[in-house]
């Protein structure tokens, strides 16, 4: 079916479900395919390549809702499970917030964003198993890395079609490659794991073989002989993918359905100073060839660059049509979330920041769940190295880190300048004064 | 496709899933009043030419192929700030190829059903061999499961929507009217029927229908500016009427708002290493991370958990005993054959300390030179199964659950959970959600939001004592991308001293 079918295709099925008596109809689509390849000491262990569809479908009428998915696209089954949600919208109450989105005038030149890159097409299966083979070639020779735990190389094509019935209707084409590799330090009873990993939308933006055997090396290795440490206050400074991991978990807190369920410690604080003054970050969906960049969220609306946090100050939520209406709000085209979340980098290296500290950890990777919206309370697993007049010394493990966004947020000391846009959510390396860390 | 190596077990189930039959004229009839399979074809295709496309996947010179059909309708009611705020149905259909060639794996799957797809699909998954055909494909030989584990008498997909709906809000309203306190709540009922057909080189054709139900209540407690959120949850592979006579809506309600309203007055957890009780209700987390993961036979024929060379010798206290087993009846993680098609059954792990068993999948088996075990599962046809577990228990022992916290001077007590996590390495942590300082032996006040850390190889030595009661954790396990529901059981534990991350 060619793309243009498909885009036919949600078009029709908005129609059908007019006719059929509901007042609004949203349909998308999604349609990728997919290959992968790990390997195991050189010998490839898996091979995975397929296309696929689903189409998912919402009908409101008199304010009740229902939704409904399928990766049957026949015009028959889609029908049928069109009929089925009509009659399941009856069954639900009426919801004066429910409804589409209108539709907006905002036009996102779609290819300026550079979310597709067709030379992924050209890439050829031999090409990605030697990709995936010479990561893990290179990586094994590393000094005190033992063993690898498995390289692999990807690719993902896509397309997203949106219609609805009050006139939007678009679609967008994405790609992604990736490489990576995972490897084991030790010996015994005393293993380490980690590696490294890196995507790109292009293929001319992914990282090298070796830059990121090299980075799987070294996260790896610099972790052995870890010592558990004894239960302290220090300041912890984080790499920026553990930075990343913090803004992940903020941005689930203003995330709209957070703030009106009540399950987030930030309701009613917008305009209110949640950070130090030179905090800031940023939701931003249009910045070229980044990986969280897109032309309009799963309802079709665009989004546009938004302050998060000013100056320390919450400027915004991340809101869907729905939890837009319920706050009283406008939508900000966040029905899929945030989309580039990153914030802005400062003036120090990280190697000032290790500096800075005259005992304390540089926490380099976490374990576990623990983090609760609710009460902005976090508690992990932590690995890092110990950090002893503004020196690296001995890997710690084992041990964990508990604190609270709410006064975290407030106790970042220093901001890095490394700062790069490598993942959807993205920060500098940061210095926060004050946490537990539980150990002996 | 995952960076990291970890596994980890989370007590939340995404979004939920389905109920009336859309797809295809023989979906229409397969399901039209039953959810039995029917004899004739399989997936609309004739075992002829079944055997024809396992023929084809094997035309490039791989050892063993199979064909996994899968057709999922999954349904579910949302209710929330007091209505019916939407209900959803979700069908998937489709099927995957894998051929193997020593210890490669070749993968392909398609959503379009016709014979031309697939065997597309099978010459893509081919290629992981080159060369002539070596082998050819057995004559299929239809087995029926030996075991039925599920209560398929009524299943949640066959009820009304009018009548889940009756459910739901028995559920909502227990925990609204549980206390004033309770601000906000959410629940859902979400339910599936899940039939697949195996057929494999080997002669294999096997199907079998599996239902998934399971209601959960999430509460908000608000008091001052203070909040607490709590859940509750029951279900599993079990007819309709569990929610009238093993738990109920109302009971599941109730445990939400009582968890909600403990983690309104809940202070930080003390840091440092304390001992530490796990209570019987949710500590399966314990052993699905420490023991469970180390386990699993992928992971250990490529030496890279801790536990590969440790067989027949002392891992844990000689105080546990622990299996894993898919044919307890209508748990979240039972089941009637893998997802090889391979018959379940009680598997030993660990028996009085030592290490006994692996769970393995047909792949690890056959290169481990040990007997496949059924636990071979995998998250849909889109993806290769993986060794896995399905029910993990660990037996009880003598101790009143009482008498173990009467033996702490300062401990921590640990009662529900946000999840667990484990790597190769052996290390673990369990996310508590809501526990008790346990101080001169009694519990006293409630504690929020605390992880506790471990390595396997020490914490299973440190277990002394072992509860004569009983409990049974529902859980999504995550592995390599793929999610698939189990369910992990333990009585009350002492762990003599462990890691607690508070402040």
């Amino acid at each position: 079916m060619s793309n243009n079918n498909l885009l036919k295709t949600a078009e029709d099925l908005v129609k059908y479900g007019k006719s059929k008596g509901a007042d609004q109809v949203q349909v998308s689509i999604g349609e990728g395919s997919s290959f992968t390849v790990e390997c195991l000491n050189q010998s490839i262990e898996n091979l995975t390549e397929a296309g696929s569809r689903s189409l998912s479908l919402k009908v409101i009428l008199d304010n009740k809702v229902a939704t409904a998915s399928s990766s049957d696209l026949s015009p028959e089954a889609l029908h049928q499970l069109t009929d089925n949600a009509i009659e399941r919208a009856k069954l639900t109450s009426s919801d004066p917030f429910a409804g589409l989105p209108d539709n907006d005038a905002i036009q996102v030149d779609i290819d300026s964003l550079k979310l597709f890159d067709p030379k992924i097409l050209e890439l050829t299966p031999e090409h990605k198993i030697a990709m995936a083979k010479e990561v893990e070639a290179i990586a094994v020779k590393g000094k005190n890395v033992k063993s690898s735990n498995g390289s692999y190389y990807g690719t993902n094509i896509g397309r997203t079609i949106i219609a609805n019935s009050n006139g939007f209707s678009g679609d967008y084409k994405h790609s992604v490659c990736y490489n990576g590799v995972g490897l084991q330090s030790g010996k015994g009873d005393k293993i380490y794991e980690d590696g490294w990993y890196e995507s790109s939308l292009n293929v001319a933006g992914l990282m090298g073989t070796q830059e990121i055997a090299e980075k799987a090396i070294h996260v790896v290795t610099r972790m052995l002989n870890a010592k558990k440490i004894k239960t302290q206050v220090v300041p912890i400074v984080f790499e920026p993918k553990m930075t990343s991991m913090l803004l992940r978990f903020l941005s689930s807190c203003i995330n709209g359905r957070s703030i009106y369920m009540k399950q987030s410690w930030l309701i009613d604080m917008i305009g209110k100073e949640i950070a130090g003054k030179d905090i800031n970050i940023t939701d931003d969906p249009t910045i070229v060839g980044a990986k969280g960049s897109r032309p309009f969220d799963g309802e079709g609306v665009p989004g546009k660059k938004m302050p998060i946090i000013e100056n320390g100050i919450l400027k915004n939520y991340i809101l869907s049509t729905y939890s837009a209406k319920k706050l009283g709000m406008k939508s900000t085209g966040g029905a899929s979330g945030s989309s580039n979340f990153y914030m802005a980098a400062g003036s120090h290296s990280q190697e000032e920041i290790i500096k800075s500290v005259d005992k304390g950890l540089l926490l380099t990777s976490t374990i576990g769940q623990g983090t609760v919206p609710t009460t902005g309370d976090i508690s992990k697993g932590a690995y890092g190295i110990w950090i002893e007049n503004g020196e690296l010394t001995y890997p710690v493990s084992e041990v964990t880190f508990t604190g609270n966004l709410a006064s975290m947020l407030k106790n970042i000391s220093m901001i890095g300048n490394d700062l790069k846009f490598d993942r959807a959510v993205a920060g500098p390396t940061i210095k926060i004064d004050g946490m537990s860390i539980s150990g002996l | 496709m995952a960076q990291e190596n970890r596994r980890s077990f989370i007590k939340t189930v995404g979004v939920g899933m389905g109920a009336v039959a859309t797809s295809g004229l023989w979906l229409n009839k397969l399901f039209a009043n039953t959810v039995q399979p029917v004899g004739e074809g399989v997936f609309g295709f004739t075992k002829e030419d079944i055997q024809k496309l396992l023929g084809i996947a094997l035309s490039k010179g791989g050892e063993f192929s199979e064909l996994y059909f899968e057709n999922k309708i999954s349904s579910s009611v949302n209710m929330s700030e007091e209505i019916i705020k939407s209900s959803s149905e979700s069908i998937s259909l489709g099927v995957g190829i894998r051929v193997i060639k020593g210890d490669q794996t070749g993968y392909a799957y398609t959503n379009e059903l016709t014979f031309d797809k697939i065997k597309h699909a099978a010459l893509t998954a081919a290629a992981i061999a080159s060369g002539p055909s070596k082998m050819s494909v057995a004559n299929l030989n239809e087995i029926k499961p030996k075991v039925q584990t599920y209560d398929m008498v009524s299943p949640l997909t066959q009820a009304r929507l009018q009548d889940k709906i009756k459910l739901l809000k028995e559920g909502y309203d227990a925990a609204k009217n549980a206390d004033p306190k309770i601000t906000k709540i959410s629940a859902s009922i979400a339910d599936e029927i899940q039939r697949i057909t195996i057929a494999n080189s080997e002669g294999l054709l096997v199907s079998d229908v599996r239902p998934q139900a399971r209601l959960r209540v999430t509460a908000t407690a608000e008091k001052d500016s203070k909040l607490g959120t709590g859940s509750g949850n029951a279900g599993g592979r079990i007819g309709a009427d569990f929610y009238m006579n093993v738990e109920t809506p109302t009971e599941i309600g109730k445990k939400a708002a009582k968890e909600a309203l403990a983690l309104l007055e809940a202070e930080n957890a003390p840091a440092g290493e304390f001992p530490v009780i796990l209570s019987k209700d949710q500590s399966g987390v314990m052993i699905h991370e420490a023991v469970g993961h180390p386990l699993e036979a992928d992971a250990n024929r490529k030496k890279q958990s801790i536990m590969w060379d440790k067989m027949g010798t002392m891992v844990s206290s000689p105080l546990l005993t622990i299996y894993d087993d898919a044919t307890i009846p209508n748990y979240r993680g039972s089941l009637n054959i893998d997802d090889e098609g391979t018959q379940v059954e009680k598997t030993m792990l660990i028996e009085k300390g030592k290490l006994v068993g692996f769970l393995n999948d047909k792949l690890s088996a056959k290169i481990l030179n040990h007997k496949e075990n059924g636990h071979g599962r995998r998250q849909s046809y889109k993806s290769p199964p993986i060794p896995r577990m399905n029910n993990t228990v660990l037996a009880p022992g003598d101790t009143p659950p009482e008498e173990m916290i009467a033996s702490v001077k300062k401990g921590f007590y640990a009662v529900t959970y946000q999840g667990g996590m484990v790597n190769n390495a052996g290390d673990f942590t369990f996310s508590v959600n809501l526990g008790y300082l346990i101080e001169n032996g009694k519990l006293t006040r409630p504690l929020r939001n605390a992880t506790l850390i471990g390595s396997n190889v020490q914490i299973l030595k440190r277990v002394d004592m072992v509860g004569n009661d009983m409990g049974f954790f529902l859980g999504t396990c995550g592995k390599a991308g793929q999610s698939v529901p189990v369910t992990a059981g333990t009585p009350s534990l002492r762990i003599s001293k462990m890691t607690v991350g508070g402040v």
